[in-house]
Order: structure tokens, then sequence, then C-alpha cells
């Protein structure tokens, strides 16, 4: 069956609308909003599986097994939010559906100016949603910062364009660049790794995380993160001869060191999580160095599929247990265990496979991608973000140390909401990606065919 | 039974799960499992010595990556199976009294199907999986179980062991991607893989494995975890840890590091032997300060896998199946130590040496099995101890008679810690604020567990022949 190209942006742009009209009646009903939140992320995913056979490519999108593959990582990501929303608020629902618009544009988008249109739209809604999600002063400020962290990562795509465009006369990929071209290409990608919360342009990234609502970071750091990485791969075709496979090793290795050891010393579990997402954002920037650094080569896109794959499940899964027990400190979190054993036994799972202990998903995600580094003989970035996987166990074991080893200090009130089934769903998801890897390889090896 | 090693590490594991299910009546489901565990491994045991089945070898569907499930039993392994299962049903019997929930059976037994897997894998990916499955369990089982400080200790010794094995990791990776890039195939399979398609990077690889084993073993510098983990576990979860988890380390060496680097890894002979000699001497000295009894303990494990090795690193023929053989001497040995500590733990609440005193005319079992447990643990001839050290401090002699020299004087010395703590806390009279008095003869099922113990380190000691005969073809050709 022939689809129409873009069917699923077009499925995510008409739940925007929806919202939107919706929002216009004098009451609408916040089961109706989030069932069409739900209907339009899970509707866009169907339609992309359908026209996962059929390639289409025109001047400014294309739909080739990568768009596909990353676009069902974007909607893996966004499922969650869709089921936790604010069923109240119209406005909301219409941002995440136009964030969510935006990321799959994003993975759509074959030359330059169609990334910067679809990053932009990725990223205003973004900063509304971090704004709006939470009540308080702190949330407005973090909207703030965020939004002119991406306003300068914005301006630095902008200039690298022109930059870019005044060397090559062309919108489109080139092989051979002067220096000029080449510092175009390499402000380009300061945006991506901006937006990846690569260090040290990561100064945004905590604020924004810990200020949001739980399930919204949550959103971020997945769907966000698999656009971010699609964009950095993009920038990388565009200009193979850039030097990327030298330098974003590099820049992978200190970004995941020092997301690990940032996120050592945190109290706030949301910040502890927004560093930890920075250390896996490094991991991911290795594995695109040594994507490029390896010709490109098929498993190198596979490898990081399941990353991201897995990853969608893990962060996801953190967020909304933070979500649901209403959890904030990690002071809070000791003797919590008892309180609530099938969540808690849960949440342990995930942080083991965030810590990349075996038999989990995690644990394949970060040894297919530090496998492709040692397979493009990139030692010492590889060497770095095994030690920063080593640096990271200590917070994750510490905080299953002190949900179960610890005893419960009753004085904190503790009042664990309904809702872990999907804490549970996704633990269930990282241990059959790790006990059966060949699901999600299966899975990425046809769609990177 | 078509697939006898699949159901060997499956057993434990179903157990596990069927104790977490049971909950409060968990225990008659351990002591089920346990049984069939160790039933089955004596079944696959006998079959294999009595020639029926020699090398048993499971080889699964190839998964993506190269990676296969591939699994493989000789002597070696099924010898080092049947310590876990051994162990891990004295560990049931041991604790059977305690008031514990469901999850303290589970993760007994689902630690001794990890620790199966490692010693049944031939494919290096599951190995690599089952050695981390390990930590999971022992890390529940200290922080949930152990003593006063075991907070801290559940978090480094998983920090420490997986420090180690996240460099094992990567040599694994760098070999498998160097096989690759010379024969085209990818393959995890222990057997396929050949370390010359390395070319220079090998060193760099080597090292990269003996880092993971090393930390396992341990041996002096990476031992610092060994004596929090093993102190603060509760008494059955010492059993495991000391009796097994750090054969896991030498195992490694046998079965992984030594055949695929042959030359590099005698080579190394001078560095491994030497640090391994230190850690005989540096282990006793250790043990000797020692104040607790249960640290004491602990800190001769170090000396006494110097010793293992000592004969495994010299690669002749007696030093290898000595060295082999005093892993499981080992494990009898500091399990019943380990056990006995427990028990005194168990009713006094107390363990230093100057704590107790006077306590032969109290419990005189007691007395008689430490004493027969400490003359093994120092290598008392006619015991078991004493014939696996000998093997293999006469292989290391053969290679480098220095080793063997230090190897002596830890043999001394460990007499010089062992027999003084024995002295004072069963013979030397009771010091003030001593607990003696709280301390009551060991019940029949203690004593049990102990006859086991001791009438198989007797038989070891006894007529160890047919022990050294059933190790020795396994390890025949890793002789230099």
């Amino acid at each position: 069956m022939t689809m129409m190209p873009m069917a699923p942006q077009a499925a995510l742009a008409a739940g925007v609308l929806g919202a939107l009209s919706l929002g216009l009646m004098r009451r609408p009903s916040a089961l109706a909003l989030r069932a069409l939140a739900v209907a339009a992320v899970a509707g866009a995913m169907l339609l992309a599986v359908c026209s996962a056979a059929d390639g289409y490519a025109s001047a400014i999108v294309l739909s080739d097994s990568k768009s596909i593959g990353w676009q069902y990582l974007i909607y893996l990501g966004a499922l969650p939010l869709a089921l936790w929303l604010d069923g109240e608020d119209d406005v909301l629902v219409a941002l995440f559906l136009g964030a969510t618009l935006g990321m799959s544009l994003l993975a759509a988008a074959s030359n330059l100016p169609m990334l910067f249109i679809a990053l932009e739209f990725m990223s205003l809604p973004a900063y509304l949603l971090v704004a709006r999600s939470r009540r308080g002063d702190r949330a407005l400020e973090a909207a703030i910062k965020y939004f002119f962290a991406g306003g300068v990562a914005g301006a630095l795509f902008m200039l690298g364009l022109s930059l870019y465009y005044a060397d090559t006369r062309s919108l489109a990929a080139s092989t051979a660049l002067s220096p000029l071209g080449q510092a175009g290409a390499g402000l380009m990608a300061a945006a991506a790794l901006f937006k990846l919360g690569a260090f040290p342009l990561n100064w945004w990234l905590p604020d924004a995380y810990d200020a949001a609502a739980p399930e919204v970071s949550g959103f971020l750091s997945t769907a966000m993160k698999s656009a971010a990485v699609l964009f950095l791969m993009r920038l990388c075709e565009l200009a193979p001869e850039a030097g990327f496979s030298s330098f974003l090793p590099a820049v992978g290795a200190i970004t995941a060191l020092a997301g690990s050891v940032m996120a050592l010393r945190q109290e706030r579990l949301q910040r502890l999580f927004a560093y930890s997402s920075v250390a896996n954002a490094g991991l991911l920037i290795i594995g695109v160095g040594a994507w490029a650094a390896s010709g490109r080569s098929a498993e190198g896109v596979s490898a990081l599929l399941f990353f991201l794959g897995a990853y969608a499940f893990m962060s996801n899964g953190t967020f909304s247990f933070l979500k649901f027990s209403g959890l904030e400190t990690r002071t809070q979190l000791k003797g919590r265990g008892a309180a609530m054993p099938a969540a808690a036994a849960a949440f342990t799972v995930l942080l083991f496979s965030l810590g990349g202990i075996p038999p989990t998903g995690g644990f394949m995600a970060k040894l297919l991608l530090l496998w492709r580094a040692v397979d493009a003989e990139l030692f010492w970035p590889a060497a770095a973000g095994a030690v920063s996987a080593l640096i990271s166990l200590a917070y994750y074991l510490g905080m299953t140390r002190d949900l179960w080893f610890e005893k419960a200090d009753e004085s904190v009130s503790f009042r664990p909401d309904s809702g872990a089934a999907l804490v549970v769903a996704c633990a269930v998801g990282v241990v059959l990606l790790g006990a059966a890897p060949w699901l999600m390889s299966s899975l990425s090896g046809a769609l990177t065919r | 039974m078509s697939a006898p090693l699949t159901m060997l590490w499956l057993t434990p594991l179903a157990g596990a799960a069927a104790c977490a299910l049971l909950g409060s009546r968990a225990r008659y489901a351990a002591l089920f499992f346990s049984m069939l565990f160790a039933g089955l491994v004596a079944g696959v045991a006998c079959g294999q010595s009595a020639g029926v089945l020699s090398v048993i070898n499971e080889i699964g569907p190839a998964w993506a990556y190269g990676i296969s499930y591939r699994l493989s039993a000789d002597s070696l392994s099924l010898g080092l199976i049947a310590l876990t299962a051994f162990l891990n049903l004295i560990c049931v019997a041991a604790s059977w009294e305690l008031e514990v929930p469901a999850g303290y059976w589970a993760c007994f037994l689902a630690l001794a199907s990890a620790l199966t897997g490692v010693f049944l894998a031939r494919d290096l990916f599951l190995f690599y999986v089952f050695w981390e499955a390990t930590l999971i369990p022992m890390f529940f089982i200290i922080g949930l179980w152990g003593s006063s400080n075991r907070l801290h200790a559940a978090v480094k010794f998983f920090l420490f062991t997986f420090a180690g094995s996240v460099f094992m990791l990567l040599a694994l990776l760098a070999l498998v991607s160097a096989h690759h890039r010379v024969t085209g195939v990818w393959t995890w399979d222990l057997a396929a893989l050949d370390a010359s398609t390395l070319g220079s990077a090998a060193p760099l690889v080597f090292w990269g494995l003996v880092l993971g084993f090393a930390v396992k073993i341990p041996m002096f510098p990476l031992h610092t975890w060994l004596p929090d983990a093993h102190t603060e576990a509760p008494a059955a979860g010492s059993v495991m840890l000391a009796g097994v988890m750090l054969k896991m380390g030498v195992y490694g060496l046998l079965r992984v590091a030594l055949p695929l680097f042959p030359t590099l890894s005698f080579d190394a002979l001078p560095v491994l032997g030497g640090l391994a000699a230190f850690s005989t001497i540096y282990g006793a000295l250790c043990a000797m300060a020692q104040t607790d009894l249960k640290r004491m303990i602990a800190y001769s494990s170090i000396a006494h896998l110097g010793f293992c090795l000592l004969g495994v690193l010299s690669r002749t023929s007696q030093g290898l199946v000595g060295g082999t053989l005093q892993l499981i001497n080992h494990g009898l040995t500091t399990g019943a130590l380990f056990l006995m500590v427990g028990f005194l733990y168990e009713r006094a609440h107390k363990r230093g040496l100057s704590d107790f005193g006077d306590l032969a005319a109290r419990a005189p079992c007691l007395t008689f099995f430490f004493g027969f447990s400490t003359l093994a643990s120092v290598g008392l001839p006619g015991l078991n101890g004493f014939v696996g050290e000998f093997m293999a401090l006469s292989g290391a002699l053969a290679v480098l008679p220095i080793l063997a020299f230090a190897g002596v004087l830890g043999v001394t010395l460990a007499a010089a810690y062992a027999l003084p703590a024995f002295q004072a806390v069963f013979w030397a009279p009771a010091g003030p604020g001593s607990v003696s008095e709280k301390v009551v003869d060991l019940d029949l099922r203690e004593r049990a567990v102990l006859w086991t113990l001791s009438l198989l380190m007797l038989w070891i000691g006894l007529a160890p022949k047919p022990w050294l005969a059933y190790f020795e073809p396994a390890l025949r050709g890793l002789v230099r």
C-alpha cells in the first residue's frame, strides 16, 4: 500500500489542531484531550510502520530507513508523556504534540534550511512545555535559561549555515570543503551538541530537567535526545570531510566523564538524572563519532538505534517513577523499597540497566556502542566511556542501597500515587532487550538494511 | 534428558523463582531445589567421569554479532560446579533456622545459577553476562542481611569487581574485533578465537583480561574490597563469596587467559607470580594483625588464593593440578570456618578474638570442628590443605624457586595467625567482658553440616589421588 508521504507528520499536525479546537470549547473533556494525544502519537507510529516500505525523497524532506527508524524512537519516547499529560490543559497537549511534530520533521529533513526549521519547530514548544508543566518561579527561570541556550544554538546553526553556503553555493551534501565550509559545518555541529547537552554546552540542561515536571523531563531526555542524535548524524553526512570522526569521539569522552562525575553529588533526583542524561549523551556522541570514523556503517546506525531504544525505556521509566512516587531527593529514597515493592523493584531494574549491568538492555546498549568505538580503533574514547559507566554505577548502586538497605525516615511524609504500571512496563522492556537483544537488533537490522 | 548443561543452570534459577513466589515457605523450596541441583550435578559428573559423556558440549543457535549459546563441561568446570552445588546446599542447611524473608533464599539460588553459568559458558559473551550476573544477588545478600557496616561493603564490593570486569570486557571486544578484521568472521567462541590476530595490541588485551580476573581472585594490590565484603556478609554469604566467587578469578585465568595467551602469560610469570607470592605473605601478615575473627579469615583467603595462583601460573603438571585442588580445599576449609564464626555470632553477637575464651569447656564440638578446620587451613599433613599447597609450591619451585620460597614463608605465617587465634578463643581463660557464657554447643543440624565438610577434608587429605586424577585431563593442555 502506498502511503501519502509525510503521513505521520500529518497525523501529529492534526493532533495539534485538534487539541487547540477542543480548547475552544467551554469545558474540554480531559479524557478526550488525553485520548487525542495518545491517538496522535500512536497513529503517527502506525503510519510510520506502514510507510516504511516505500522510500520517498524530495528536495526538502525524505523518508529513508534512518528517518523511519528515528521516527519510531521519537514516538516511543513521546508515548509515556502522552499517557501522563495533564488532560485539563489543552495548550499543554498542543505544545507536546507540536514538539513531537518538530522532532519528527527533523527526522525527515533532507536539506539544511529544513533542518533549521525543524530544529526551531521542536525547540519552541519545548521551552513552553518546561515553563508550563509545573507552576512556580523555578520553572519559569529554567525555561528562560533553556530559551536563551536554544537561541544561541539556533544562531550558531544559522551562522554555520551561511558560512557553509558561502563556501559550497549549495544546501545539500558536499565532499570538498574549504576551511570556511568546515568552520560552517563545525558551527552547525555545535548547535546539535548544544541540544544534546555536550560538555561544556550543557549548562542549561540540569536546570531545565530539574524544573520541569518529571514526565516532561523524561520526554526531553528521550525523544529530544533521539532527534538531536539524528541531527548530528545528518550533519556528518552533509560534510563528511569536516573532521567529525576525530572531533566527536573526544567531545563524547569528555561529556561522558563530566556528566557522570557531576551526577555523583546531586541530592535532587531530577537533577541527578539530568546529569546522568548528559553522561549518556556523551556515549551517544562517541557512537556517532565511531559511526563517522568507520565510514558510516550500518552496524554503527543499529548500535545507535539500539542505545536510543533502550534509553527510551530506561529514562522514561525512571522519570515516571519519580512522577508517581513523588520522591524528589535522595534522602527521601531511603527505605522506601518496602513501602512500594513492585514499583521499587522495577525502578531498581531500571537503575541497574542505566548502570550497564547484564542481563539488561542498558548493558547491551553500552556494549554495542563501545564495541563500535573499539572496532573503529577509538580505544581511548571507548575506555573513557567505560570509566564513565563505572562512575555512574556509584550513584545508581547508591540509590539502590538507599532504597532497599537503609531505614525509612518516618518524619518525611510519603504517599505514592497510583500508576506504577508504566514503570513496571519499562522494566520489563529493558529486561527483554537484555535477555533477547535480537528482538531489537533484528528490528533495527530490518530498518537500516 | 537432552540438554543436561542447560538444566544445570536453569534448575537453581527456577528454584529462585519458586522461592520468590512461595513467600513464607520459601526455605522448603530452597532446600528442595538445592538438593535437586546437587543431585543433577552429581549425575552429570558421574556420567562424565564414567566416560559416557567425556566432555559435554551444548551449542545453541547463533545470535547477532557472532554471539552464540555455547556450553561445555570438562572436569574443571564440573569440579567447580560441584563445589558450588555442595556449598549452596551447606548454606541452605546452615541458615535453616534464620528468620529471613523469601528473598534471602532466592538470592542464594540465583547466585548458584549464575556461578554455574560462568563455569559452563564457552562463548565469551555468555561468560561475561554470567560473570556480572553473579554480582547482583551477592550485592543484595551483603546489603540486606549483612552486619553493621553492610551498606558501605555492598557498594564497594560491587564497584570494585565491576571496575575490573569492565576492562575485561573492553579486552574481549578488542579480541573479537581483531579476529573479525583478520578472518572476516564474527565470533565469541572461546575455542575459535585466536589471539595472534591481535598483533601489537596483544599485551594490552592480555593485561585487560588479567585485571578483570585479578580483582576477583583477589591479588594484591586489588584486594581491598575483600575484607569488607567478607566481614560484613552474613555467614552463608561469606561461604559463597570465599568458597566459590573467589575461584572465578583463577578459573578465568585457567579457562580464558592462559589458553589464549600461552606465551604472554608465561612471560608475565615474574610479575604475576611475584604478586601472588607477595599476596600470600601480605595476606598472612594482615590476618595476624586482626582482632576480628571473621576479618582474620577473610585476609587468610587472600593468602590461600596466592598459593593457588602460584601453582597455576607455574604451568607445570603438579602445579596446575595442585592449584586447582587447592581451590576446592579452600572452599571447604574456609567455608567451614566462616560457618562456625557465623554460629558463634548468632549466639553471642560478637566475633572479636578477645570477646571469648575458655570455649573448649563450654562447646567441645565447636572446639573440635574449629580446630580441625584450622589445622586443615594451615596445611597439616593428612588433611586437604597440605596436598594442594605442597603440589602448588613444588610446581612453583620447578619454575622460579624464589616464588616457592616466598610461598613457604606464607605457610609458616599461616600457622602464626591461625593457631594463636584458635587458642585465644577456645583455650585461653575468659577475660573481663567475655561473652563465652552465651555460647551453647552446636546442635545436631550444625554438627551434621560440619561433619560433612570435615569428612571431605579428611578424604582429600588421606586419598588425594582420585581427586588429582579427576582434574588432570582438563588441565593437561595448559602444561608448558
